[in-house]
């Protein structure tokens, strides 16, 4: 049989045609294969891309069908149980590929992870996993996996390990850090975290107890903004928390949830197909937005103008909850004078959104009952994200929508130990407070006024590690956090990391952090430990169980490190002797220990509803705070207002001369999670390039074409990618998504001097660049 | 056996590639096989009547009446079974990928770990187990459904709709056409 190369019409790539063609088609007569003559020009993959394409066709016919919630299967739970058709073990466990934490349930053949599946038992996923938990046996078994601790013995950044004991690498830390301590003083030593797996908490902590400062970059540009901005107005977070099961509208802001957070998608996705309304913000066309009944295509970096114009519409065409606003909200009158200003007409200018189109996306929110607002992490990086997040809230809480089923629904009173138990937050002094870098500029992030875990300001600590300035920081021992993907202006952040005279890192893998660090030291994956997870993200009424299933080399749990690393530093008695031991106490509350709580594999508590009319809302006027006296003390303004980005074609028009287009950067792409998971090869095959996405006309412009190399630029610096034209993104603006390494790095261009007042986020979203055709 | 449909609502895919994944750790299709049984194609945002659009279709084999697989098969590798599905038999296939040149939909793959072609089956083994197949379980967008045929006809009611072989796709939006 003779193999003959054809090249497929559609793409061009080489295929091979194997065997002789006309015989077959001669013999296979009946089937008159003529209609698939044109197919067999085509290489495989262009065949089931013609046939998509041909499928949906070009003719638009809507039609008003009725669409279906698929039926969930529901088995009943047991936390460990055999599948008989292969003959497996399989274990009730909670995925952590991402910090979401999914029941799933892990195949055991041999002693060896098989598979990782769904739970079908699970209320929360109803059997479902997205690719990256589906994909955990390739993280779990990876051959590029840090297995023992390792020591740096060429020069720093060079790559030259030695393999260590564990013991002889906690030494180290400890012995340096004592005498880093010693000569520069107390405050030369900060912590580092990251992606936190169901152990911020327990990072805090140890921070506390140690008595020293810690810094992550999903701390001022993610969570704590949004977080912050809704406890201020509401006493509790709720605006995390949509709860889709009864709601009748969406107002999905800034997040793809599919991509970001699959249990919320499915959720999404759920309501929609039972006829929900949907309406998306978001400059990108993104999954979410081709789904929706109303897409707002927003101008980066002006959510809180958005917000600010809804609410004038619904305050202006009284469509608010009059009743509920009377009861239960504190300053309406002056959130009325503010929003006066934010005319759709002006809202349009900043934001470009029609204004026809915002004054019907707020009707369609505040007249369809009841409706939900999903929100993530876009609006914690602009230039005043407090603002914005207290504006979205505020849509929420005068529309009538907080803690009713179908609304956004306030944290549930679970059986846990109150915060500070757990973190050890009272052992904090004044002094400490004061002494956090980036304190006074920023009072919810590292000062006093933080309402979650305080943290350092990540600008204020490279200074302090460049600069001296006010004091040296000399080490830093990071947990879980890829640094110099995850923060913005990267140049900055590894010279900082580079002069540092000691660094230890705990990661999975060999990251491009971990290899300018001297010690290195390997942590376990999700299936190699135990642990109870709560995560209101993912469900705010259960707690979950993840068991111990593989042990990988040398790697240790998270908890472990910490708890040894405490030992060694001289205040183990602090932490927990063992992981058990602080799973036991974080299960007291609920009369049980984890021996126990792992036969029964979950706890649930039943949703309840207006939680807040028993004792008011947590605010200090025990209602909704619109208008807000602790931030006027502050010297911040009490009603949530728009700031333009620092860097825009309106606050900087000659900056914008040479760099005309908006950068937004941080879309989420389904396949990674963060800086992690590139290197699993069935999710990296999914999307294998960095795609910088542009407009058509504006790529003309610049004479780029679809997939050529191009280079971005900003007053910081270079980057590299490839070019992905769109129609789904406005002509003045392009995005490019984050996390990626070495020239690919979108923080190489972005700026972190510029934060939002109050908590200090980098504008990730809204900063200037230009872009050229590379070569 | 009544065969059950694979139903696929295109106006709930999300590309969110969990059918993807799932598939290919049922069937440990590792990265070396390189065989996606399922896989999303995108259909790129586009215009019609002043809105953009985007959509994504997920495809898989749709174990066709008549499998132009099978006729191309020289050593009678592939038929079909009892139940409506086709089978493709390891032991017999000789690796000599004619069937995967002759699938006019680019869902037959080549294993190269193997060595021979495989497609869906559909989970056989997980529906014998009283389980769906690991695409639709899987599916966050809910997409993907396993239903009898007169479930078929409830969620398709004056919807367009387009079935080949097992597959069913459905739309609320678009006049799905002819495949050829």
């Amino acid at each position: 049989m003779k193999d003959t190369d054809n090249y497929c019409v559609r793409c061009g790539e080489p295929f091979t045609e194997h065997g002789p063609l006309n015989k077959i088609l001669e013999n296979a007569g009946q089937l008159n294969l003529e209609k698939f003559l044109e197919r067999f020009e085509l290489c495989q993959k262009c065949r089931a891309q013609v046939f998509a394409e041909r499928l949906i066709g070009n003719r638009l016919e809507k039609v008003r069908g009725s669409q279906h919630t698929p039926k969930r299967r529901r088995k009943k739970l047991r936390t460990i149980q055999t599948d008989t058709r292969v003959g497996s073990t399989v274990y009730k466990s909670e995925c952590f590929t991402c910090n979401q934490g999914c029941d799933a349930l892990v195949h055991v053949k041999d002693g060896k992870v098989i598979r990782v599946e769904g739970d079908p038992s699970s209320a929360v996923t109803q059997g479902t996993l997205c690719c990256k938990g589906l994909a955990s046996k390739e993280l779990l078994y990876h051959p590029d996996r840090l297995v023992r601790p390792l020591k740096r013995v060429g020069k720093r950044g060079e790559g030259t390990w030695q393999r260590i004991s564990w013991d002889e690498a906690l030494d180290t830390i400890t012995d340096r850090f004592h005498e880093i301590e010693r000569k520069y003083g107390e405050n030369s030593i900060a912590l580092a975290t990251g992606t936190n797996r169901g152990w911020v908490r327990y990072f805090s902590r140890f921070a506390n107890a140690y008595g020293k400062q810690w810094i992550g970059p999903g701390i001022a540009q993610c969570f704590y903004p949004r977080m912050t901005g809704e406890i201020l107005v509401l006493g509790s977070n709720a605006i995390e928390n949509p709860q889709y099961d009864h709601t009748q509208c969406m107002l999905v802001w800034g997040v793809n949830p599919t991509n970001t957070w699959p249990v919320k998608g499915l959720g999404m996705m759920e309501a929609r197909s039972r006829g929900a309304k949907m309406i998306v913000v978001d400059p990108v066309f993104s999954e979410a937005a081709s789904k929706a009944d109303m897409w707002l295509q927003i101008r980066p970096g002006t959510d809180a103008a958005l917000a600010l114009g809804m609410l004038h519409v619904i305050i202006e065409e009284e469509l608010y909850d009059k009743e509920f606003v009377d009861k239960w909200c504190f300053g309406f009158k002056d959130l009325m004078g503010r929003v006066e200003r934010y005319t759709t007409s002006k809202v349009e200018e900043i934001t470009w959104v029609p204004g026809s189109k915002i004054r019907m996306s707020a009707v369609m929110y505040a007249t369809t009952k009841p409706a939900s607002i999903t929100q993530c992490l876009s609006i914690d990086q602009n230039a005043d994200t407090i603002s914005t997040s207290r504006a979205i809230a505020m849509l929420a809480a005068i529309t009538g929508n907080i803690d009713v089923p179908g609304g956004n629904l306030m944290s549930m009173p679970m059986k846990e130990h109150h915060r500070s138990k757990e973190t050890l937050s009272d052992y904090l002094t004044k002094e400490q407070h004061e002494k956090r870098l980036g304190s006074k500029e920023y009072p919810f992030l590292a000062g006093e006024a933080c309402i979650l875990q305080p943290s350092a300001h990540n600008h204020a600590v490279w200074q302090a590690i460049l600069t001296g300035k006010p004091y040296p920081v000399r080490a830093i021992y990071c947990q879980g956090s890829n640094i110099i993907a995850g923060y913005a202006n990267t140049r900055m952040v590894i010279d900082a990391l580079r002069s540092l005279d000691f660094f230890a890192v705990a990661d999975f893998f060999m990251t491009e952090t971990a290899n300018v660090a001297d010690i290195v030291l390997p942590v376990a994956t999700w299936m190699e430990r135990s642990s109870v997870t709560h995560n209101d993200q993912t469900s705010i009424n259960n707690f979950h169980l993840q068991q111990k299933i593989a042990q990988i080399g040398e790697c240790w749990s998270d908890f472990k490190i910490l708890n040894e690393l405490a030992k060694k530093l001289g205040f183990g008695e602090r932490m927990f002797p063992d992981d058990e031991a602080y799973l036991d106490f974080l299960l007291e509350p609920s009369g049980m220990t984890f021996q126990e709580f792992k036969k029964v594999g979950v706890i649930s508590v039943p949703y309840s509803f207006k939680k807040y009319e028993a004792r008011g809302f947590n605010t200090p006027s025990r209602k909704i705070q619109l208008y807000d006296n602790r931030l006027k003390d502050l010297g911040f303004d009490p009603l949530p207002n728009y700031r333009e980005p620092t860097e825009s074609p309106v606050s900087t028009p000659e900056l914008a001369k040479e760099y005309p287009l908006i950068i937004t950067t941080g879309g989420r792409v389904p396949v990674f999670r963060h800086s992690e998971l590139r290197n699993i090869q069935i999710l990296r095959e999914l999307v294998p390039e960095l795609l910088v996405s542009i407009n058509p006309k504006t790529a003309e412009q610049f004479g780029i074409d679809d997939g050529s190399p191009v280079i971005l630029e900003s007053p910081r610096g270079s980057m590299d990618a490839k070019a992905y034209l769109t129609e789904g993104i406005d002509p003045r603006v392009v995005q490019v998504p984050s996390h990626w390494g070495g020239k690919n790095n979108v923080n190489r261009i972005m700026d972190n001097e510029s934060c939002a007042p109050m908590i200090g986020s980098i504008q990730h979203r809204c900063q200037l660049c230009r872009i050229r055709r590379k070569g | 056996m009544s065969q059950k449909i694979l139903f696929i609502d295109v106006d709930n895919c999300v590309r969110c590639y969990a059918c993807e994944i799932a598939c290919r750790q049922e069937h440990g299709l590792t990265f070396d096989t390189k065989s996606r049984w399922c896989q999303v194609m995108a259909v790129e945002p586009r215009w019609a009547e002043n809105e953009l659009h985007m959509d994504f279709v997920p495809t898989m084999c749709f174990q066709c009446d008549d499998p132009i697989c099978a006729y191309f098969c020289p050593v009678d590798a592939i038929s079909r079974s009892e139940d409506g599905i086709v089978v493709v038999d390891e032991d017999t296939c000789v690796g000599c990928k004619l069937c995967i040149y002759g699938c006019p939909y680019g869902v037959m793959f080549y294993n190269e770990v193997k060595g021979v072609a495989g497609k869906c089956d559909l989970c056989t083994s997980r529906i014998h187990h009283g389980l769906e197949p690991a695409c639709v379980q899987h599916c966050i967008g809910g997409a993907l459904q396993f239903v009898t045929r007169e479930e078929l006809t409830v969620l398709t009611a004056q919807r367009h709709t387009l079935s080949v072989g097992t597959v069913s796709y459905a739309s609320s939006k678009w006049k799905l056409t002819e495949l050829f």
